[in-house]
């Protein structure tokens, strides 16, 4: 049996209005490469985008590819998600700027050295390729960072971890998945979702029926889910973010600070792309640039690395989180027949998409997965928060 | 390749002096700029894209596009065409992207200014606001990235046409100087070499600005931006290759620093940019091979066209560049007739070393849109532009647009749209002004675009004011 699509398949077609198996509301590389899998499932889905593709966090996102994660399951995900990334260029034929040039994760205190350790252990005895580094070690591995001026006690090191072009995964993916057969609507805004038989998707443009929802749509999947009653608790955040003018490669991995909430690293263009965190950002959704966000990032990379004090600003620019209680993805069904959500990515979504939408196609078109997620459904949060990601960063 | 003699022009070099480019001596004169400097010495290759590695040579010369970036004194992505070249300075081609400096000290300063109203820009439209929001009693600052101010005026050797109020019979240049002048005489203080990083709001408008290595906060009450226009570029093979160059940029080295871009041009375009500067070509003893216009009809004033066809320079309309050949720079470009936009026939070839683009302008609007005013196409006014109103106030209250960056025009209209901001914006903040004189700003931009050439910022503010 192949599950709900071709159960609903079997019934009476609409005549007024197109009809898509499964409608994706958001076209950041979520959507997109959720598209992508149930197009290679042979699924017929159309990718509703309000702006273009990668518009939202995907598109202003670092580009940032991490296992050091931890929760079981966020390791586990990006695990497997490294593995698809490896052979992306050749599977979709893109050049997606891949650079697996390592996560170096700093501790600033003994406390932080002795958690770390334990989530060493933990990522290796997942498989993970990981290592503590102490303070000696991290000069010898990243010369360019100045230790004492970030403060750094020790520090993890995983050489697979790494980033990516999001634009570049976001349209390798949505080319693949139009090529396989799917659509993909750009300026397309969702405003209404009408649960019948079928649910019926509105938009400004035209009306489509589809048997299944799939909500992907970062800081919006809120405001899409009420649409059919569904309660998520996720809020967003505003998160900043910087590129400096390109050079020659002078920093191999991604370095990143829980404590400041700083990460950074070179993106193969040559630029300096990261951000900081702003504790005190208030929720809502806001994509303004602050004069705060410029003079606290400078400050801060210019301490870890002083010869960036030469260095030019090119761009900053925000984007928003889909923020969690717990800071994982809620993936999975929902209490509404045939409505899944692929959201709450709390600032991971561009990492672990191409895990996620395989596990989701699989979740629709199978009725099963192939790696456990029942721990990311939304059921957990009525049981109240048991455990809640700590490696978050920016 | 520096001119000597000028039928118009004196030069002011100042001393003689002597710097490195890629370890070799190089003598040029203070008053030039390192790219300029390097192009009178005979080399075209300034820099090399990052991803392919082609060679870029000298195009804009106002600091607007990227290919004259090289290492100046360790420091990399320097935008040459813009910094003053000094004695024993060690400037160094980059191959694509450049290297981080090792120097590790690095004093960054900060202070924090305040101002009635803060004008972006020292062009015409700029220096008129200034000078206009002063002269009503407003405190100004007037913001100019470049070492010099005068905007485009300073390169403008043609005498103007319009009425006397409009200064008609007066060259650009002479314009410049006394609108300088004016600034001198003003309480406008005056900040060069500084370029507006972002517009933030802290409570009010703030405007970041950072000058050499200082970081300067600006909190204006009222923001004039008069950024201008960039030079549009022209999509054909090879028109990346040194000795393709901007009409602004061949205007910069000839008509400010005295310096020959080449010997033989193509100018593609027959606008009055097109004519003029190819007038302006021929003053500095250049061969100007022809003029081609895509268009069927000549776009510039008759009186411009005329005087090249007395001198002997054919002028082809319905003809256009198809591509630019050469090795690491122009030696000569194939042109081509078009029928209905298509083109016919093989077409020929033409020897030249400069290849001159005078294909239009994009207002420079880049801070309006980072500051969230709202947009509009409008392709008469040269393509996306803030919305603003008939006093040049955009969409957010307080921020002002006049000149080019308003929709491309001419000097004189902006010099009229910088008045009217200038006086708008001081009203706006409590200070007397003379409403005749207001009458009069509107009544003389109504008249410099009455004529037929006139019509196209005309139909398109009309867009904007949501007028048919």
């Amino acid at each position: 049996m192949r599950g709900i699509v071709s159960e609903a398949n079997n019934s009476e077609a609409f005549s007024e209005a197109k009809m898509s198996d499964v409608a994706v509301i958001g076209g950041g590389i979520n959507g997109c490469a959720l598209a992508y899998e149930l197009a290679k499932k042979g699924v017929n889905a159309t990718v509703f985008e309000k702006g273009y593709l990668g518009s939202g966090a995907t598109g202003r996102c670092g580009g940032g590819i991490r296992q050091q994660f931890d929760t079981e399951d966020n390791i586990r995900l990006v695990m497997e998600s490294v593995k698809i990334f490896e052979k992306m260029e050749k599977e979709l034929g893109y050049d997606i700027e891949y650079d697996q040039g390592g996560y170096l994760v700093l501790a600033h205190s003994d406390e932080e050295k002795e958690r770390f350790k334990k989530n060493v252990e933990l990522q290796r005895s997942m498989g993970l390729g990981v290592n503590f580094l102490e303070k000696e070690e991290i000069k010898e591995l990243c010369p360019i960072l100045d230790v004492d001026g970030a403060k750094a006690v020790g520090a993890t090191f995983c050489q697979t971890d790494g980033h990516a072009n999001p634009f570049r995964v976001t349209e390798a993916y949505a080319k693949n998945a139009e090529r396989l057969g799917a659509e993909i609507k750009t300026f397309t805004e969702v405003k209404g979702i009408k649960k019948e038989k079928r649910f019926e998707i509105i938009t400004e443009k035209e009306k489509m029926f589809a048997d299944v929802v799939v909500n992907a749509a970062g800081c919006y999947s809120k405001q899409i889910a009420e649409m059919v009653g569904v309660k998520l608790p996720n809020k967003p955040y505003r998160h900043e973010i910087l590129a400096t003018e390109s050079l020659k490669p002078v920093l191999k991995p991604m370095i990143i600070s829980f404590m400041d909430g700083i990460y950074f690293c070179q993106h193969k263009t040559g630029q300096i792309v990261g951000g900081i965190g702003n504790p005190d950002e208030p929720s809502g959704i806001n994509t303004e640039s602050s004069f705060w966000f410029l003079e606290k990032m400078a400050s801060t990379i210019t301490r870890y690395i002083p010869s960036f004090k030469n260095l030019n600003v090119l761009r900053q620019w925000a984007g928003m989180y889909d923020v969690t209680p717990d800071a994982r993805p809620i993936l999975g069904k929902t209490n509404v027949k045939n409505f899944f959500v692929v959201c709450g990515f709390s600032g991971h979504g561009f990492m672990v998409a191409p895990v996620t939408a395989k596990l989701m196609s699989e979740l629709i078109v199978d009725g099963k997965t192939s790696m456990p997620i029942d721990n990311l459904s939304i059921e957990r949060f009525k049981k109240g928060v048991i455990r809640k990601e700590g490696a978050v960063v920016g | 390749m520096r001119i000597s003699e000028h039928p118009i022009l004196s030069f002011d070099r100042g001393k003689k002096i002597t710097f490195l480019f890629n370890g070799k001596k190089i003598s040029a004169y203070e008053n030039e700029t390192v790219a300029s400097a390097l192009t009178a010495a005979g080399i075209n290759v300034l820099s090399r894209s990052i991803k392919y590695n082609r060679p870029r040579g000298f195009f804009c010369g106002i600091g607007k596009c990227s290919s004259c970036l090289m290492t100046v004194d360790g420091v990399p992505n320097v935008k040459t065409c813009v910094t003053p070249v000094k004695d024993g300075m060690v400037v160094e081609s980059q191959d694509g992207k450049g290297n981080l400096p090792e120097n590790k000290e690095f004093k960054s300063k900060k202070e924090t200014l305040h101002a009635d109203v803060a004008v972006v820009g020292a062009g015409p439209a700029g220096l008129s606001a200034a000078i206009t929001a002063s002269k009503h009693g407003a405190d100004v600052l007037l913001i100019d990235e470049n070492p010099v101010a005068g905007g485009q005026l300073i390169k403008q050797t043609h005498k103007f046409f319009g009425s006397k109020e409009h200064k008609a019979g007066v060259r650009g240049i002479e314009i410049a100087k006394l609108l300088l002048n004016e600034i001198e005489n003003s309480n406008v203080n005056l900040l060069l070499n500084a370029g507006v990083i972002g517009y933030y709001k802290d409570n009010s408008h703030m405007l970041a600005v950072v000058q050499n290595s200082k970081l300067i906060k600006v909190y204006p009450k009222k923001i004039i931006v008069a950024t201008g226009a960039s030079e549009n570029m022209l999509a054909f093979p090879g028109n990346d290759l040194p000795g393709v160059v901007g009409a602004g940029g061949v205007q910069t080295l000839m008509n400010v620093y005295g310096i020959r871009p080449g010997n033989s041009v193509l100018m593609v375009g027959a606008g009055n940019v097109g004519l003029i500067v190819s007038y302006q070509l021929m003053q500095a003893g250049i061969n100007v091979k022809m003029v081609v216009e895509a268009l069927p009809k000549i776009g510039g004033y008759i009186v411009h066209a005329a005087k090249l066809r007395r001198l002997g320079v054919p002028i082809l309309t319905s003809h256009t560049v198809k591509n630019a050949y050469g090795n690491g720079r122009v030696e000569g470009a194939r042109i081509v007739k078009l029928e209905n936009w298509k083109e016919t026939g093989e077409g020929f070839d033409v020897d030249v070393d400069l290849i001159c683009l005078a294909v239009g302008l994009t207002p420079t609007c880049e801070i309006l849109f980072q500051a969230g005013c709202e947009t509009k196409y409008i392709p008469e006014l040269g393509g996306w532009v803030a919305r603003h109103d008939r006093n040049l106030e955009t969409s957010i209250k307080g921020i002002y647009v006049a000149g080019d960056c308003s929709g491309i025009e001419e000097a004189s209209t902006a010099m009229m749209e910088g008045r009217i901001a200038g006086m708008d914006a001081a009203e706006k903040l409590g200070f007397k002004i003379d409403e005749k004189e207001k009458k009069d700003a509107f009544e003389n931009l109504k008249t410099l675009r009455s004529g037929p050439f006139g019509e196209k910022p005309r139909i398109g503010k009309e867009k904007m004011w949501g007028r048919k």
